[in-house]
C-alpha cells in the first residue's frame, strides 16, 4: 500500500520531533542502552513512522505509537547486544495514560523536577543523587546520605512511587 | 511505567542525560527519506544455507549459483574475508530483493539481487540516512556497492511503470 497518504509536511514533522523526541530518548535510555544504541532505537522509530504513517489510524495517539515503537526497537537492540539492564522485563507496560509517559516536553520536565522538590528527605536527596551521579554506587550513596546500604533500594522504590502519585494527582 | 523509565526521564529533564543534538537532527532528517507512493518489502525467511555455508566469503560465484542465485559480491579493502556477513531477503507483490552485507570495522559493503530479473530502465537505490547510492542492476538483477556507514539501511528498486519498492529499514552494525 502506498505510504504517503496524508504524510505531514516538513514543518509538521519537525513539530513531532520537538514534541516527542525527548520522551523517545528517555524510553531508549531507560532500557539501559548506550547513547549510541539509544540513538539507533530512536532513529528506527522515526524511520518506521516514515514507512508506516498510512497505518497509524489515530493521529492523536501518534506519541504513544512512537514511544511504543522506540521501546520495541530498544528491546530488539538490547537483546542483540545482550546487555539489557539486569532484571528488566522483556516488555514494559504500555505508556498510554501514564502521567509520566505522556510528559517530557521541556515544560513538563520542569514540572517533574518541581514534584521532586516537594518530596521529603531522604527522597529528595536520594533521587537527586541517583539522577545527577548515576555512577555513584550504593556504598557512596550510603555515606553521602548516612543511610544503611540495605535500605537504599527499598527507599528508592518508595520515593519513585511517591513521585508517581504526585504526578498522577497533578493530572487530575 | 517502570522505575527505570522514571529515572531516565528525570535524567533527561535534568540535562545530565540530554538528548544528543544529532539524535534530533537524524529525526528531522528522516522526513527526507519519505518515498511518495512506495510500497514496503518486508523481511522473509532466507532458505537455510547448505552445509559449509553459501560460500559467500570464500566460495566462487559458481558455488553460489549451484545453490541459488545469490548476489555477486564486491568486498572492499579492509573488510576481512572471515568477518561477519549477513544475508537478508525482502519481498512484496512478487518482487524479491536479496541483500548480503559484509560488516567491516569502519563500514559495510553490500551486494544484492532483484528477482525476477528487472527490465530495462530499472535502478536500485541503496539508502542509509546519510548516503544514497544509485546502481543500475545487471541483466540478472545484481548490484553492489562498498563503503556504507554503519547504521540503518534500505534498498529501493525503481522500475518503470511500477511504484518504487523499498525494503524495510534494517540495522547493520558490528
Amino acid at each position: 500500500m502506498p505510504y504517503d497518504h496524508g504524510f505531514p509536511d516538513e514543518i509538521a514533522w519537525r513539530g513531532l520531533v520537538e514534541r516527542f523526541g525527548y520522551r523517545m530518548w528517555a524510553v531508549a535510555r531507560a532500557y539501559g542502552l548506550s547513547p549510541s544504541d539509544a540513538a539507533d532505537a530512536v532513529q528506527a522509530a522515526w524511520l518506521r513512522l516514515v514507512e508506516n504513517y498510512h497505518s497509524v489510524r489515530d493521529l492523536d495517539r501518534l506519541g504513544a505509537w512512537l514511544v511504543t515503537t522506540t521501546r520495541h526497537e530498544a528491546i530488539r537492540i538490547g537483546k542483540k547486544r545482550g546487555d539489557q539492564l539486569p532484571g528488566l522485563p522483556d516488555d514494559l507496560p504500555a505508556s498510554d495514560g501514564d502521567p509520566v509517559a505522556v510528559m517530557l516536553t521541556e515544560d513538563e520536565g520542569r514540572r517533574l523536577w518541581a514534584a521532586v522538590d516537594t518530596l521529603r528527605e531522604p527522597c529528595r536527596s536520594l533521587l537527586r543523587l541517583l539522577v545527577t551521579a548515576p555512577e555513584a554506587g550504593y556504598a557512596q550513596i550510603s555515606r553521602r546520605l548516612d543511610m544503611p546500604i540495605g535500605s537504599i533500594g527499598p527507599t528508592r522504590g518508595r520515593c519513585l512511587k511517591r513521585l508517581r502519585s504526585i504526578m498522577e494527582e497533578q493530572q487530575r | 511505567m517502570s522505575d527505570d523509565y522514571l529515572l531516565a526521564a528525570l535524567r533527561v529533564a535534568a540535562g545530565t542525560d540530554p538528548m544528543p543534538a544529532r539524535v534530533a537532527a537524524d529525526a528531522r532528517g528522516a522526513f527526507g527519506l519519505h518515498l511518495p507512493g512506495a510500497v514496503t518489502a518486508t523481511p522473509v525467511a532466507v532458505p537455510p544455507a547448505p552445509a559449509g555455508g553459501y560460500g559467500t566469503r570464500s566460495g566462487t560465484r559458481a558455488d553460489r549459483r549451484s545453490y541459488q542465485d545469490l548476489p555477486t559480491r564486491i568486498w572492499s579493502d579492509g573488510c576481512p574475508l572471515d568477518g561477519e556477513s549477513r544475508l537478508l531477503r525482502f519481498a512484496v507483490d512478487g518482487l524479491t530483493i536479496d541483500v548480503e552485507v559484509a560488516i567491516c570495522d569502519s563500514h559495510f559493503d553490500l551486494a544484492g539481487q532483484v528477482h525476477p530479473a528487472p527490465g530495462e530502465g530499472t535502478r536500485v537505490e541503496i539508502r542509509t540516512p546519510y548516503v544514497s547510492k544509485v546502481r543500475y542492476p545487471s541483466e540478472a538483477g545484481e548490484f553492489a556497492t562498498t563503503g556504507l556507514p554503519h547504521g540503518w539501511l534500505s534498498v529501493v528498486c525503481h522500475r518503470p511503470a511500477h511504484p518504487p519498492v523499498a525494503t524495510r529499514w534494517h540495522r547493520v552494525r558490528p
